[in-house]
């Protein structure tokens, strides 16, 4: 098996006892894969985004990232191979400047100032927004920020990518943009939404929950194609694939 | 604009003053909070009637303000929440401390001063010594944070060893205070939007208001510290890094020359009495 993969097994988890959230979930993620997680609102789809970061403590099963089982000590190391993107980019933009807060993550690390310039250059060229670099934050529109967020991350040359519902709030250009971007990303990368046709343009792979549970794993030409499946959980067929269909 | 959406902006100006490259926003901020700290407490321990010395201690902020280009009025505006508070600390001063200390030539007689002198008693000029402490020691603060930003007054008091957890809550406070007034500013115009014509906040709506003011903002606040903590954040500052170098044109000599000057100034005008020396010459 690859050095980058995610191996998760009989994870249940809950905030107050007698609401379990997650139940008994077992997945295998491998490098290269993209993965979308699909599932109507509060099946726990973030819930489970949460975990593998390690934001979410005391749940039951075991969570290991390339072999690192999750626990309190591990939990800088993980956090160094995996870039996670929150929804709201707001709450992950808190410097001044897009410089700044791109080169926190490269700083925090401990790399050599020469070093964090060329991450933040690199991350920014990605995302191909480099004339952004000295803009204060609070100036940023939607898409920006969202792209920022990424170029967060990214600057940490993460192994692997979580997003958190990343086409919210983008217009199709910026949406578009960003579709291009996680395609380009080559390594393992795990999305979360309900955006369907987003998962549709940038996963090959679906994982479809509901209640807390995975209920279907499998390619996402098959399991987005199936509109019986999709409907008995709370889903619709991606618009692109109607379209087509008409 | 709304009073709140004024107070982001303005917090945001002052983050952008003070990310200027300028001279002053360049020098160490350990100097800047040293000056700060030290010029308040000559300020504060100058005796009450040496209100023209006090007065000359007035040097300081004003070669900031021009040096720094900082702007003035925008200080001014500053000096309308402490200033009444000031004045209200000193009120009775005049009313109790009624010793004559001098006279003021008016330069002509009246019935009530026939020989043209006009006695002013301690409580008048400890008033306006106290008045004038105020509006320094602000300026004096206000200059500080306009020139440095609030990470490299962390990396400062970490640098002389202020504990890790009190600098964090400075840091983070800073923060969250825009969060908080994003969710203060939702939160009312929500409310405005389904109230018209009302005045304010009504008050049995306070309760819920505030209780989901707080749940917002916490949850708010959590995801802003887990999205530290997953980029590294360790709640500490490098306080190893180097200051001077490529970036920083200003040089270790160039602040510690700056610090020697005005911490010098500072003293003797505390100590030698300058504004009766120049104003002897006069007269």
């Amino acid at each position: 098996m690859s050095h980058i993969h995610i191996d998760v097994e009989n994870v249940n988890f809950s905030y107050l006892k007698d609401k379990p959230i997650l139940k008994d979930i077992t997945f295998q993620a491998k490098e290269n894969d993209s993965i979308g997680i699909i599932g109507a609102n509060g099946v726990g789809k973030s819930t489970l985004l949460k975990l593998l970061v390690g934001l979410n403590a005391d749940f039951s099963g075991s969570i290991r990232v390339e072999e690192i089982p999750l626990e309190r000590k591990t939990l800088s190391k993980i956090r160094e191979k995996i870039g996670y993107v929150f929804q709201d980019s707001d709450n992950q933009l808190f410097m001044t400047t897009v410089y700044q807060d791109v080169a926190f993550g490269p700083e925090n690390y401990g790399l050599p100032k020469d070093e964090v310039e060329k991450r933040v250059e690199d991350a920014l060229n990605k995302v191909k927004i480099p004339y952004l670099i000295d803009k204060p934050v609070y100036q940023l529109s939607g898409g920006e920020k969202k792209l920022v967020a990424i170029a967060t991350i990214l600057s940490m040359n993460p192994d692997i990518i979580l997003m958190d519902e990343p086409s919210v709030s983008l217009d199709p250009k910026n949406r578009r943009n960003l579709i291009n971007i996680l395609n380009e990303f080559d390594h393992l990368k795990i999305i979360s939404s309900h955006d369907l046709d987003f998962i549709w343009d940038t996963t090959s792979r679906v994982i479809l929950m509901s209640e807390g549970r995975i209920v279907a794993d499998g390619p996402t030409e098959e399991i987005l194609r199936d509109e019986a499946l999709l409907d008995r959980y709370g889903l619709e067929k991606p618009l692109s694939l109607t379209e087509r269909n008409n | 604009m709304s009073k709140i959406n004024k107070a982001i902006l303005n917090i945001e100006n002052l983050r952008q003053t003070a990310q200027k490259d300028q001279w002053v926003n360049r020098i160490h901020p350990l100097v800047k909070l040293f000056l700060t700290i030290f010029y308040i407490a000559i300020v504060v321990s100058m005796n009450k009637y040496h209100l023209l010395g006090t007065l000359v201690l007035a040097i300081y902020p004003v070669f900031i303000f021009i040096v720094g280009e900082v702007s003035f009025k925008d200080a001014l505006r500053r000096l309308r929440i402490v200033l009444p508070l000031v004045c209200i600390v000193g009120i009775l001063n005049p009313f109790f401390d009624r010793t004559i200390v001098t006279y003021v030539n008016l330069g002509f007689a009246t019935s009530k001063y026939p020989d043209g002198m006009l006695a002013v008693s301690g409580g008048f000029v400890s008033f306006f010594s106290l008045m004038i402490k105020g509006v320094l020691t602000v300026f004096a603060s206000y200059l500080l944070i306009a020139t440095t930003t609030i990470e490299d007054i962390c990396y400062s008091l970490r640098k002389i060893h202020v504990p890790k957890v009190i600098v964090t809550q400075v840091l983070l406070i800073y923060r969250y205070i825009t969060l908080l007034l994003s969710e203060v500013n939702k939160i009312t115009q929500a409310y405005e939007l389904r109230a018209p014509g009302q005045k304010g906040v009504a008050f049995k709506a306070w309760g819920s208001l505030v209780g989901r003011l707080l749940l917002r903002s916490m949850d708010r606040a959590d995801e802003v510290y887990e999205s530290m903590c997953l980029r590294g954040f360790k709640g500490d500052f490098d306080i190893t890094r180097q200051w001077y170098g490529e970036s920083n044109k200003n040089t270790f000599i160039g602040d510690l020359s700056f610090a020697i000057i005005w911490t010098g100034l500072i003293l003797v005008l505390k100590l030698v009495p300058v504004s009766y020396i120049i104003g002897s010459l006069f007269i």
